[in-house]
């Protein structure tokens, strides 16, 4: 049986890897509300935002914050081509959006290919953000990175509220997740929305790489894992609002976390997997009911 | 027909046609509507109605020409004819549920940009026709009433300061009274200069408000007529399956 200080230990690591799938899963909720389509590729940005961070870092020499910035404008660059390139031809065919949906795990498979012919496929890394730590709080752990990760975290989700409640572009694109016809006939350009979509959802799968790439590492493959990690937050928190998401990758980063301590990290998956099975049977529509809006 | 001999109609329709897979929904069909012209179409269920306004504001694909205003407009996109002006009220009133009454206003105001004025001003208009509108300002659209919908549905086409008001079926679904209350609404809104092109099912009513029919039937035109030429209801049946 762990002790209470492992316990409380693997709470706080659960809540920082937890808040990383639920920057995730936002960004599948962002380009889902927009188009109903559930992209793939979308753990691959998380990766992209780390490698582009340590290449602009490494190669360039400029500061974490500075490098950060880029690497999230260029990740985002690379998610309005997929969205210009991929989706938009094919939207335009009217494909069914389960081609569509094949399509963008095409794109996470290539754009992997490519990363290993362009940047290798060696694990990278690069110092937290702040030097020192970790802070001790009794015998608890808290690495200067979780602060970093909560604090992002909660800026973006603070903003995207009020980009989505309070912003003439915000609104029209809430308004195109729910009707997309009545919203090109009051003048909302649809497809451009679905640009901005994808720019806000690669540029937050960005942000959450750069941001867990120092307590960890960043390869090639490691957007598979969190895509789904991801996707499994967004199911959760029921693909409804920023803090839904949030709220359901924090509770699956505890669950995992947790289910290391009790059982071995050959469980992780285990559990998640189950968990998420519990919840689709109790409550099909995900902890906050955000599927039915689109049934 | 030319866009020159078309430039004196508000919007004029050229033989449009609209197919759905290997069903022909839309024949040919040709159309114009006056500037402050109230235009009716009538017609029996599946006769093209609702095709021919998806084809006109580019909803669905189709041939044929468009000219709105003396300028061909055929190849523009949804959005952009809403920029010039022509915004339509869809059937089932096309509204967004989860969002207030003020938020869905304001989407409708969405051309209008950073001009406050022209929102405000909007604004004072949609409630003043619909004052029941100002009341419920904070409530989720899906709340309300469908009478109040409805209202909603035109108030917020208003706010984007339309040149040309579609609508298709405004009255379906309501009380008799409501209907009357929503479609006189139109009438005065037409006295004020307002093109308005509708598609209603309850023709005593669109009847009394327009200036001129059409009647469709499988697909195509079977009559144009000023409304006064129609005495009653034989007529139109008369002209809906000749």
């Amino acid at each position: 049986m762990p002790s209470v200080v492992e316990l409380v230990q693997s709470l706080v690591n659960g809540i920082g890897i937890g808040l990383i799938y639920g920057l995730i899963a936002i960004g599948f909720c962002v380009i889902y509300n927009a188009s109903g389509i559930v992209n793939f590729a979308q753990g691959v940005f998380v990766m992209l935002g780390g490698m582009f961070a340590h290449t602009i870092l490494t190669h360039y020499g400029l500061p974490i914050w500075l490098s950060a910035v880029l690497a999230t404008i260029l990740v985002a660059g690379v998610g309005v081509l997929v969205q210009i390139f991929v989706i938009n031809p094919m939207w335009r065919r009217n494909a069914p959006l389960f081609a569509i949906i094949l399509a963008t795990l095409a794109v996470q498979l290539l754009i992997e290919q490519v990363v290993i012919l362009t940047l290798g496929d060696q694990p990278r890394t690069y110092p937290e953000f702040t030097s020192g730590g970790p802070l001790k709080i009794g015998p608890i752990a808290v690495g200067y990175q979780l602060f970093w990760v909560l604090g992002c975290g909660a800026v973006m989700v603070f903003s995207l509220q009020q980009f989505f409640n309070r912003t003439r572009m915000g609104r029209a694109l809430r308004a195109c997740a729910q009707n997309r016809e009545a919203a090109a006939l009051l003048g909302v350009p649809v497809e451009r929305m679905l640009i901005v979509a994808f720019a806000l959802s690669s540029g937050l799968g960005a942000a959450a790489g750069i941001l867990i790439t120092p307590t960890q590492y960043t390869a090639y493959m490691v957007g598979g894992p969190f895509g789904i990690n991801g996707f499994i937050a967004a199911i959760i928190g029921g693909f409804g609002s920023p803090p839904a998401a949030l709220i359901g990758g924090i509770f699956l980063g505890v669950i995992q976390s947790e289910a290391i301590v009790f059982f071995g990290a050959g469980f992780k998956n285990i559990i998640s997997l189950t968990l998420l099975l519990v919840v689709l049977l109790l409550f099909p529509n995900g902890l906050f009911g955000g599927l039915t809006k689109r049934a | 027909m030319t866009v020159a001999a078309d430039a004196a109609h508000l919007i004029a329709v050229r033989d449009l046609a609209a197919r759905y897979g290997h069903i022909e929904a839309l024949r040919p069909t040709n159309l114009h509507v006056a500037p402050g012209e109230f235009v009716t179409i009538l017609g029996p269920n599946g006769a093209g109605k609702t095709t021919l306004l998806r084809a006109m504001t580019r909803l669905i694909a189709s041939t044929g020409q468009v000219v709105f205003r003396g300028r061909d407009v055929t190849s523009l996109k949804t959005h952009q004819l809403a920029d010039l002006g022509i915004i339509m009220v869809q059937e089932g009133r096309g509204l967004f549920g989860d969002m207030s009454v003020r938020e869905n206003l304001k989407i409708g105001a969405y051309k209008l940009a950073g001009s406050q004025v022209d929102h405000d001003r909007q604004l004072e208009k949609v409630f003043s026709l619909f004052p029941r509108l100002k009341e419920r300002i904070s409530q989720t659209a899906s709340s309300m009433s469908g009478g109040e919908q409805q209202m909603l549905a035109v108030g917020r086409a208003l706010m984007a300061d339309p040149k040309l008001l579609i609508l298709d079926e405004p009255s379906l679904g309501l009380a008799p009274r409501v209907a009357t209350e929503i479609l006189s609404t139109l009438g005065a809104l037409n006295k004020e200069g307002l093109g308005i092109l509708l598609v209603e099912q309850k023709a005593p009513l669109a009847l009394k408000l327009a200036q001129r029919v059409y009647i469709l039937s499988s697909g195509s035109v079977r009559a144009e007529l000023p409304t006064h030429e129609i005495k009653s209801h034989h007529d139109l049946a008369l002209y809906y399956f000749s």
